[in-house]
């Protein structure tokens, strides 16, 4: 099996029907071992590039840290049972300390099942099967497409509308203050640019005869085939062992109507 | 979807692409604001992921304008390939739904300033909500969620309703939102002074 040759959609669906279910559960082991199954998935079936999946992965270790060490100061504290673990001169009640290290696995899980999907897929693929198996209006995806392709053209202008305020003797601001009154030279110019382009592209759209009905053909057709729910059927499974190993070792926590 | 005009839906499009990259810069802002003050120190900043909803809103002035815009935008910063996954358009989608559920109060007749806040704040509390589903806020005490949905409020309000009020407004006085209800409006309140 090949991740890049799964349907977007079904793929993002699994992902997002995963999102959900990790966030049911409260104890660290259920979410390491996840975890840890999304990193086999993604290296043994994905064909990803280690050095950039590091690149887009270390980041998350500075929220996930925010989260371990809030849940730890300002954890809830109704449900304790009175058992402290030591850190140095440091001591934490026992559940606080699990549920903290529970949620910062959770942030990292989230970023993995992300990493897997956006360094696998490709993104007019991801937009096609939007719009032939979620029935997005093609009006709305192709308007999508448009405003897509003008990214480069806008930093384009931004670099020209930059050099006609320095020919006229603007130069670039210093410090956070200068660069703020910087940005807002360029923000409406920039804006009222991509919105003037943005008519004549539809203006053009509509002239060459695209009318967005729904009862058109596509030159490329996405399908699903029975891999998709392979692999719907892996990322199920894979919840199921982590949850089953967590029970079993007794660290099992699921969410009880905390509020 | 039929009522709209294809100039309508570019437009949109094009300013949610515009966000999406907006908010992607926002992103790293907000995890280092994490990493200090854990999760509040995305709510600080919050208002930043609401802002296309109410420009969208607040300019083409249709139903759907505010909900569709945050997808597209959430769509987009999955397409632009970083970090944030499908999961996102998800959020988008409830954030949008929040501002959404606003505007349609009033019947999308009313785009004065209160309602701009108010549509912001909605999408606060939508997206509060989410998150607090999401990311297990219900393990945390409860005075510091409390202060965590204030934060996130007033944020909505501040830098999604006014800030996105003033955007659209210097955007108006430009000229090319000509053919669009905020710049009808503008042109009215012109000839009306005159």
């Amino acid at each position: 099996m090949n991740l890049q040759e799964l349907n977007p959609s079904v793929k993002a669906i699994t992902l997002i029907v995963a999102v959900f279910l990790l966030a049911f559960v409260f104890d660290p082991i259920t979410p390491l071992l996840f975890s840890l199954g999304i990193i086999t998935i993604t290296f043994l079936f994905g064909h990803v590039s280690f050095k950039r999946w590091a690149l887009y992965f270390i980041p998350f270790f500075i929220i996930a840290f925010g989260f371990f060490w809030t849940t730890l100061v300002f954890s809830d504290s109704s449900n304790h049972s009175g058992r402290l673990i030591e850190a140095g001169f440091l001591t934490f009640p026992l559940e606080g300390f699990q549920v903290a290290v529970s949620l910062a696995l959770r942030v990292l899980g989230f970023a993995l099942l992300s990493l897997l999907f956006i360094l696998t897929t490709n993104k007019t693929d991801f937009l096609l099967s939007l719009m032939q198996q979620l029935k997005l209006s093609p009006k709305i995806a192709y308007g999508v497409l448009a405003g897509y392709r003008f990214l480069p053209l806008m930093l384009t202008e931004l670099k020209t509308i930059r050099m006609a305020h320095r020919i006229r003797g603007v130069h670039r601001g210093r410090g956070i203050s200068g660069r703020v009154r910087e940005l807002k030279r360029y923000v409406i110019p920039l804006l009222a640019s991509a919105i003037r382009k943005a008519e004549r592209t539809a203006v053009a759209m509509e002239s060459k005869g695209f009318t967005g009905s729904r009862q058109r053909t596509f030159y490329r057709t996405m399908n699903v085939s029975y891999k998709d729910w392979v692999f719907l059927g892996m990322v199920l499974a894979l919840y199921g062992i982590s949850v089953y190993a967590s029970v079993s070792w007794g660290y099992f926590e699921w969410y009880n109507g905390q509020l | 979807m039929n009522n709209w005009k294809m100039r309508e839906i570019v437009v949109m499009s094009v300013l949610s692409v515009v966000f999406a990259v907006v908010y992607l810069a926002f992103l790293p802002v907000g995890k280092l604001l994490v990493g200090f003050f854990g999760p509040i120190g995305y709510d600080l900043i919050f208002g930043i992921w609401f802002i296309v909803s109410i420009i969208a809103a607040y300019i083409i002035r249709k139903p759907g304008a505010a909900f569709l815009s945050e997808t597209i935008a959430a769509i987009i910063e999955v397409m632009l390939g970083n970090a944030v996954g499908p999961m996102l358009i998800v959020s988008g989608m409830i954030q949008g739904l929040g501002a959404e559920a606003v505007f349609a109060t009033t019947r999308y007749r009313l785009y004065n300033v209160w309602v701009l806040m108010g549509a912001g704040m909605g999408s606060a509390l939508f997206s509060f909500v989410w998150g607090y589903f999401i990311s297990g806020y219900a393990a945390l005490a409860t005075s510091y969620v409390t202060a965590m949905f204030i934060a996130r409020m007033v944020s909505g309000a501040v830098i999604a309703g006014l800030l996105g009020k003033a955007l659209s407004d210097a955007l108006a006085k430009t000229g090319v939102l000509y053919n669009f209800a905020l710049g009808k409006e503008h042109r009215r309140n012109k000839h009306g002074a005159a």
